[in-house]
């Protein structure tokens, strides 16, 4: 017993020593472990802000900042911020640290991991460079690289937001998507948040859009910068609406429209490229076309496995005025001629003819996709043609 | 030359029984920090440094640690002193704290460390066991900076960090993996075998005899299974 206190109290002794040995030693070299980590940590920091003196790290919990900001660090001098944001590139999150001065200038934006195929993020962000808000806008995104460099930009605007919102101005964060919905459901609360938008299939004049509520409380047009709401009756829901003949009209047109399915399969010439069409009791079209884009390689033989062309459905007056286009199907190459699918794509063709409807942007690195989108929208009119008797 | 001698008990670990070409002890480091002549020196260093440290002190409290709980002192002891070398090399060589990462904590567990306060702190007065652990770790040192060289210059055509541009077309780049780490181990065990002429104590058998430590060992169980050979 008494051998073994003594053996208990060696080990401890010899514990205490060790223990006042690496006390000592902690207390010399701390402080310069702390500021060696400090300095690595502002190397990285004065990358992209090389004017920077001292960094500090904001607690960011007071501040409605983007979802996009993972950190936020302040330059003690008052010269701006470094901010660290997380954004889904193409391939895996992305993460960037991107300066901005006090002056809403970007100081530096650097990539500091990635998994992205192309590895175009690595350079992107000297593209930002001095850039301000309306800059960084005008930043061109790299052709076959869109999904990316689309998410780096918008990390850097979420980057100079936060640096106007930490600096007590006022930004709207929300997405395009979300400022829609929040209008939407001002403009119509009783369609509870939940909207589609029309496919417009006749002349409205002085409206840009329809949408129509889900649960068939009413409709709400979209006027400029102004969204009006219209009950199921027709009613105006918005009030101050300055020409409120206009928003109603429309609506009672829409409501009123009737269709009659053309058999597409009695024109021998049609049936191999027209999917199916209808004519409104007005006398405008709507067609559902089929092009060759990237899916099967710009050709035009139908894949045996899976359908891959583009199908577009696209409304045109009789005269071949394209009153709407969208894209039905796709099967193109993800993060570049999927770029089709979206509404700032086939939107360009609203407002079109056969004479100048091929004048839209092309989607960036995807020229098969956009001529075979094309080639659909072009087969409309040829199609329209037919059907109203008019030569091809 | 007298085995006593404290010139004997220096120069027996750099070369006689250098602790990683003759006694094979340390390989994990070995080969982990050999692929950089400047992880290699920096790694010897650090080891030599906690191998003074802890057989001085081990030699110091040799009278003092009972005998049943040597291990778990040596334990605490050589975790103490790898703990100091690495805040010291963490706040004064803040490149060599980077590049040596996990393997700098692993020298705790080294063998040769353990190896040296269980054969010769634990038995020898202070002076020797200086000497001792300042010979072991020139020789781990040593045998690391012999490796790394022949691995960077031949497997990355450089130097320290420093390329070599003449090699850049020659260089085979299999030496500065593990398995290229393996057979260039191989080649310097082998090469100081033929140098020493095979009076280093090697491994003649699997038995406690053929021991390069049995010298030192001072177990029972050793012994006797060393007669039984």
């Amino acid at each position: 017993m008494k051998k073994s206190i003594r053996n208990i109290a060696v080990f401890v002794c010899i514990c205490g020593v060790i223990t006042l040995l690496l006390a000592g030693t902690n207390l010399i070299t701390a402080p310069i472990i702390q500021k060696n980590q400090n300095n690595a940590a502002n190397a990285a920091l004065l990358e992209v802000m090389p004017e920077g003196t001292g960094f500090e790290a904001l607690d960011m919990g007071g501040y409605s900042l983007p979802a996009t900001v993972t950190e936020v660090h302040k330059e003690t001098a008052g010269k701006g911020y470094v901010i660290k944001l997380t954004t889904a590139g193409y391939g895996s999150d992305m993460v960037i640290m991107c300066g901005v001065s006090a002056d809403g200038v970007v100081t530096g934006a650097v990539c500091l991991s990635s998994n992205e195929t192309l590895g175009k993020e690595k350079t992107y962000g000297e593209n930002f460079m001095d850039k301000d808000a309306n800059g960084v806008e005008a930043v061109d995104t790299i052709a076959g690289a869109t999904k990316t460099t689309d998410a780096y930009k918008n990390a850097v605007k979420d980057a100079l937001n936060t640096a106007i919102i930490l600096g007590g101005g006022t930004v709207d964060i929300r997405t395009e998507e979300e400022i829609l919905a929040d209008n939407l459901a001002a403009a119509l609360p009783a369609g509870d948040k939940k909207f589609t938008k029309l496919f417009l299939v006749e002349v409205v004049e002085g409206v840009d859009a329809i949408y129509v509520a889900d649960n068939g409380a009413g409709y709400v047009c979209v006027v400029g910068e102004q969204f009006v709401g219209v009950d199921a009756q027709g009613a105006l829901v918005t009030e101050g609406v300055a020409d409120a003949a206009v928003i109603t009209d429309a609506v009672a047109k829409i409501k009123a429209t009737t269709y009659k399915e053309i058999d597409v399969t009695a024109y021998s010439d049609l049936a191999a490229y027209v999917l199916s069409a209808k004519k409104t009791a007005s006398g405008n079209y709507v067609v559902e076309t089929k092009g060759a884009g990237y899916g099967i390689k710009g050709g035009d033989e139908y894949h045996p496995a899976s359908n891959e062309y583009i199908v577009v459905r696209v409304s045109m007056t009789a005269d071949g005025k394209i009153l709407d286009c969208v894209t039905v199907s796709q099967a193109e190459t993800d993060g570049l001629g999927d770029a089709c699918a979206s509404e700032s794509f086939y939107g360009q063709f609203v407002g079109k003819t056969a004479s100048d409807y091929a004048e839209i942007d092309a989607i960036s690195g995807a020229t098969l996709t956009t001529n075979g989108y094309k080639q659909a929208v072009q087969r409309a009119f040829d199609a329209v043609n037919v059907l109203k008797g008019g030569d091809r | 030359m007298n085995k006593n001698s404290t010139f004997f008990v220096l120069v027996n670990g750099i070369i006689k029984e250098n602790p990683v070409l003759v006694l094979v002890l340390g390989t994990c480091p070995t080969l982990a920090t050999t692929n950089t002549v400047n992880g290699a020196f920096g790694m010897g260093i650090a080891a030599l440094a906690v191998l003074l440290c802890s057989n001085v002190f081990i030699s110091l409290l040799r009278k003092i640690i009972p005998e049943t709980m040597r291990i778990p002192s040596y334990i605490v002891i050589i975790a103490g002193f790898v703990t100091i070398v690495k805040l010291l090399v963490q706040a004064f060589l803040p490149n060599l704290y980077a590049t040596l990462g996990v393997y700098l904590d692993l020298i705790t567990v080294n063998c040769i460390i353990l190896g040296r306060a269980e054969m010769f702190a634990n038995k020898n007065p202070v002076l020797k066991s200086a000497l001792d652990g300042l010979g072991m770790g020139l020789g781990f040192t040593v045998a690391l900076c012999a490796m790394a060289v022949i691995r960077e210059v031949f497997g990355a055509a450089s130097f320290a960090g420093v390329p070599i541009s003449f090699m850049e077309n020659f260089k085979i780049e299999f030496l500065t993996k593990a398995p290229g780490g393996l057979l260039v181990y191989g080649l310097l065990i082998a090469l100081v075998y033929v140098l020493t002429k095979g009076k280093a104590p090697a491994k003649t058998s699997f038995s406690c005899a053929g021991c390069p430590n049995a010298s030192h060992c001072h177990v029972e169980t050793c012994s006797e299974k060393g007669a039984e050979e």
